[in-house]
């Protein structure tokens, strides 16, 4: 294969190149200054001019649909709108990094190169067409993730996480890659738009290609943990440090679920039945299994974790629909705009928690929250935002995330699916609802962090408007996603 | 314009109250919002038509336009009385309350006022997805007047009742959602328009679970009746009760529970009519069970506010027997009632809150001899009563007697057995009587420390109006029957083929919805729209 570089390639991939430069003013910085670090604030600014400057750039270059890199890179509406989440995500996460007793002070410039090259490798995974430079953006993504999390000042649970994650997720991506082995055997190309056309004879015939298809699936339910392959995220959400678990949650999800969506919309599951009666257990499963494991946890972030799990089944509701319709516009972005969703909530939540750790070692439980209303009034109302939101309660932007979700999936018959998301949001209202409880309704004297935390206030707050505000005028915002697509 | 102020002027106010710098001024200032609020909900009488049975006051503009989704109010008689009912409960309940909350007023008050935005928007949306948006915000502030200002099983009492609630309406959103795509099949494009839904014609086949009318009415029923609360669904409500502040039971009873009655009246009936037809039988029993079930389990009841709260489930059965009489006597009547039973046990949840806060105590045990102590508070106290009781020349006999009558013509046997409502009440609320007020003096009576002290100038002022309603819809129920009576009359000779037209305000046109094109014909029609309305002022 003869590979050309045009500059247009170079215009296209601008985004990644602005982050991966702005990733290491702070640690040449550092060199420069004698490895001692330069102030954080500076490194913040940094880091956010950096993301700020990816983000324009990539409203300017994609949307349009070209290619770059011979055809293994596309700028379209998915790559715009999933890469503006993502790094929507990481300015907050990086806003809590900077006030985080785990992540804040020594080593900030190191950690920040790290996050920086992580989105980095999820803006590759976005525009993404062909298999290997998916999996390229997702080990990018993926490597720097573990190092991060590794990189925290608190010793022993992060170690673990870390560690525990690095196995899992290398593990995950073996079969990921042994997935597109089989798919490039019987097709003859990683190349994603030559696998939709190859689908509609081999679905059938080959099992050799079924087996890749589900290999790849399977290693994407292991990244954005859909149950069984979830049992890594409660424990390494909880030992990673807050703001890397955010990320996690937010940003490394969403564009898991975006490069999910690139192959799953090749409509491989029409063709085969089983696969799709497969996919569609395990999103009842996960959804199921992520609430009442939720309702069970003491520790705040544990049970953030669960209701993450939850979360990827009701996006698997959408990723299926997106998988059998005919134009999958409508429900991709029903996908795209619940992913906006979830993460504002999510990371408004996690934002609280981090609020709340006064070292490093700080373990947050739902109790710890009695007391919290009297104390921080405004904190807790946004709390309360993001558990009403989260619990899919109107005019948030959590009901209408999950009601356009759940209208293309009963627009194309998954009636069934939609009503055990609905019966299942009832269940998470229960554990939604107890932080509101014991925020509110109990007496109790919070721990807080000693500083004062202005950039994780700002990023909470920022975020509970939005949900607000993103909820009422849900319409438009639906049809701009929508348009892009098309 | 005026039916988005009546919903949202409360919105403003809560607004404001949260930002309100002093303290002591606060409870002043909320009972002038809400006393302004009242007197522009009137001026919807003023403008309203009581001979059309259409809808009035229309304002509708597009707001989610992918779906089909409007911002759609509108009014007709079936949701008059119950928007008035709402702002009138409202002044007094704040009054009621003015030594009842003493923590964290500013909060309460909020909550207040947001509630009443979403239990008004819940009676004048008239597009699908909007009602429901109201419909589950109201959940919200409730669960925060329970959680923070109640009893002492408060969490449990405040999480069953949102759980619950929630359960029922999730599963009438993925109805809705279903109806919305049946509208994009039947009309060409997706509307979530009642009106629209109601050009839907869904078959329906008879003895048939696992048909699509039938599956519908169920989904929209079961919202409807764990909000009412019908007989097996009802559990939530003593909970919620016993639990709440005074002003939450008020609220709750006196308007969020017709949340559930009206929901039966303007969307399950009208939308399903054959099955709703098909499966009355079903609703009048349960109805009936209610009735017999609340009054007699009321009775056993030691606590007076539990009583108060299962003769809630006895009345709720009775106005949910009427509407599935599907005669003008029994809607009429259950129409009539529901304002009826917001008035007498809101009055009475009053009544019970002002002797709970004289003795920290609701045991009826404790009581006794208490028309000696508080002669104003028993003579008030039995006027309720009988209201309850449904004694004539209260409003509560012009309600029961409607349905009763109603039920004789549709379905006498049910009515044999629901008559004996009316026996049962008068035993509960009689027997309860005589153990509080009469005898000898109980435990809490005769205690020398804490002498008994009988209503202020502000009790009874909180009190007067409701007894004043008491006596005005028992002795002349024209004067509130009338405005409803075209509606009514609407509703049942045309419940197969049920439509609503617009008379008055600002309807979108099918055109509009597509094209952007809204301003030039908008302009042009208003004036001619207009005219009707400003023909009747004229004319009263």
């Amino acid at each position: 294969m003869n590979i050309q570089i045009g500059i247009g390639d170079i215009l296209l991939v601008s985004p990644m190149i602005a982050l991966f430069l702005a990733s290491l003013i702070p640690l040449t910085t550092k060199v420069l200054r004698g490895n001692v670090e330069q102030p954080p604030m500076a490194t913040l600014i940094q880091g956010l001019g950096g993301v700020l400057a990816a983000a324009v750039l990539l409203m300017v270059v994609s949307g349009s649909g070209s290619t770059a890199f011979a055809n293994a890179l596309v700028f379209d509406g998915v790559t715009k709108w999933m890469g503006l989440i993502a790094l929507m995500a990481t300015a907050g996460a990086l806003l809590l990094m900077y006030d985080n007793p785990a992540t804040s002070g020594d080593q900030f410039s190191e950690l920040m190169f790290l996050t920086l090259s992580s989105v980095t490798g999820m803006l590759i995974l976005v525009s993404a067409v062909d298999l290997l430079v998916v999996f390229i953006g997702l080990e990018t993504m993926s490597l720097a993730l573990y190092l991060m999390i590794a990189m925290s000042h608190e010793q022993k649970l992060a170690k673990e996480s870390a560690l525990k994650y690095f196995i899992l997720g290398s593990f995950a991506s073996a079969i990921f890659l042994y997935g597109i082995a089989f798919i490039f055997g019987t097709v003859g190309s990683t190349y994603i738009p030559m696998i939709i056309e190859s689908t509609a004879d081999l679905i059938n015939s080959s099992r050799v290609f079924i087996f890749g298809i589900t290999l790849l699936i399977l290693g994407f339910c292991f990244k954005v943990s859909i149950a069984p392959f979830h049992a890594w995220t409660p424990d390494v959400y909880q030992g990673a440090p807050t703001p890397h678990t955010a990320y996690m949650a937010t940003a490394v999800k969403a564009v898991s679920f975006a490069a999910f969506l690139r192959i799953i919309s090749t409509q491989s599951l029409l063709g085969s039945e089983n696969l799709f009666d497969f996919l569609q257990w395990l999103a009842v499963a996960t959804m199921i299994i992520g609430n009442v494991a939720a309702i069970l946890q003491s520790n705040f972030k544990r049970m953030l974790a669960y209701s993450s799990i939850a979360h990827s089944g009701y996006i698997l509701v959408g990723v299926i629909t997106t998988g059998i319709s005919e134009s999958m516009t409508f429900a991709a972005s029903g996908v795209i705009f619940y992913l906006a969703a979830y993460s504002l909530m999510t990371l408004g939540a996690f934002a609280i928690v981090s609020l709340m750790e006064k070292t490093e070692n700080t373990s947050v439980g739902v109790e710890d929250l009695a007391g919290y209303a009297k104390k921080r009034p405004m904190m807790a109302l946004c709390l309360t935002i993001f558990m009403l939101a989260m619990a899919g309660v109107p005019p948030t932007i959590g009901f209408f995330g999950k009601f356009y979700m759940f209208t293309a999936a009963i627009g194309e018959g998954l009636l069934w699916l939609a009503i055990w998301g609905m019966i299942n949001s009832v269940i998470s209202a229960y554990y939604y609802l107890r932080p509101i409880v014991i925020m509110y309704m109990k007496d109790g004297e919070p721990q807080e962090a000693d500083q004062p935390m202005h950039a994780t206030r700002a990023a909470i707050i920022i975020s509970a408007v939005l949900v607000v505000v993103l909820g009422l005028v849900s319409g438009p915002v639906f049809q701009i996603v929508e348009k892009a697509l098309l | 314009m005026l039916l988005s102020a009546v919903v949202f002027l409360p919105i403003l106010f809560a607004l404001i109250i949260a930002c309100w710098p002093t303290e002591r001024t606060l409870r002043p200032l909320a009972l002038g919002f809400a006393i302004i609020e009242f007197v522009i909900s009137l001026t919807i009488l003023q403008r309203f038509d009581m001979s059309s049975s259409a809808l009035q006051l229309v304002e509708q503009y597009p707001w989610i336009d992918r779906f089909g989704i409007t911002y759609f109010f509108g009014i007709d008689g079936i949701s008059l009385w119950l928007v008035i009912l709402t702002t009138f409960l409202m002044p007094i309940t704040l009054l009621g309350s003015w030594t009842a909350i003493e923590k964290r007023v500013k909060g309460f008050l909020v909550c207040m006022f947001v509630l009443q935005t979403a239990m008004l928007g819940t009676f004048l949306a008239l597009d699908a997805i909007f009602f429901y948006l109201f419909w589950e915000l109201s959940l919200v502030p409730m669960y925060f007047m329970i959680g923070i200002w109640g009893g002492t099983r408060r969490i449990y009492a405040t999480v069953k009742f949102f759980i619950y609630t929630m359960f029922g309406s999730v599963l009438m959103l993925v109805a809705i959602i279903y109806m919305m795509f049946l509208t994009q099949e039947a009309l060409g494009t997706m509307s979530a328009s009642l009106l629209d839904f109601y050009q839907l014609d869904i078959p329906f086949i008879g003895g048939e679970f696992f048909s699509l009318q039938t599956l519908l009415f169920f989904a929209f029923a079961l919202a409807f009746a764990i909000k009412v609360p019908v007989f097996p669904f009802h559990t939530w409500l003593p909970d919620a009760h016993v639990e709440a502040p005074t002003p939450g039971s008020v609220i709750l009873a006196g308007v969020m529970l017709k949340m559930g009655t009206y929901g039966f009246l303007r969307w399950t009936i009208p939308l399903f009519p054959e099955a709703a037809e098909y499966w009355a039988w079903l609703f009048m029993l349960v109805g009936t069970i209610g009735i017999v079930y609340g009054a007699l389990v009321a009775m056993v009841q030691p606590d007076i506010k539990k009583l108060v709260a299962y003769s809630s489930v006895s009345h709720m059965g009775y106005i949910l027997v009427g509407l599935f009489t599907f005669n003008e006597f029994g809607v009429g009547g259950g129409l009539y009632q529901m304002l009826n039973h917001g008035i007498s046990t809101g009055a009475l949840f009053l009544l019970v809150g002002m002797i709970y806060e004289r003795t920290h105590s609701r045991e009826i045990s404790k009581y006794g001899g208490l028309a000696g102590v508080l002669p104003v508070f028993t003579i008030i106290f039995f006027i309720v009563t009988m209201s309850s009781i449904a004694v004539p020349l209260t409003n509560g006999f012009i309600g029961e007697f409607l349905i009763l009558l109603g039920t004789f013509k549709a379905a006498p046997g049910f009515a044999y057995i629901a008559v004996t409502g009316v026996i049962l009440g008068a035993v509960y609320m009689l027997w309860m009587m005589k153990r509080v007020f009469f005898g000898e003096k109980g435990e809490l009576v005769k205690d020398e420390h804490h002498p008994l002290h009988d209503l202020n100038v502000r009790e009874i002022a909180v009190m007067a109006p409701l007894v004043l309603m008491i006596f005005w819809m028992g002795i002349f129920p024209n004067h509130f029957l009338n405005w409803s009576k075209s509606s009514i009359d609407h509703l049942v000779q045309n419940k197969s083929n049920y439509n609503l037209t617009v008379q008055s305000g600002h309807l979108l046109q099918p055109a509009q919805k597509a094209a952007p094109a809204v301003e030039t014909t908008t302009v042009e029609e208003a004036p001619a729209e207009v005219q009707p309305t400003t023909e009747t002022e004229g004319g009263r």
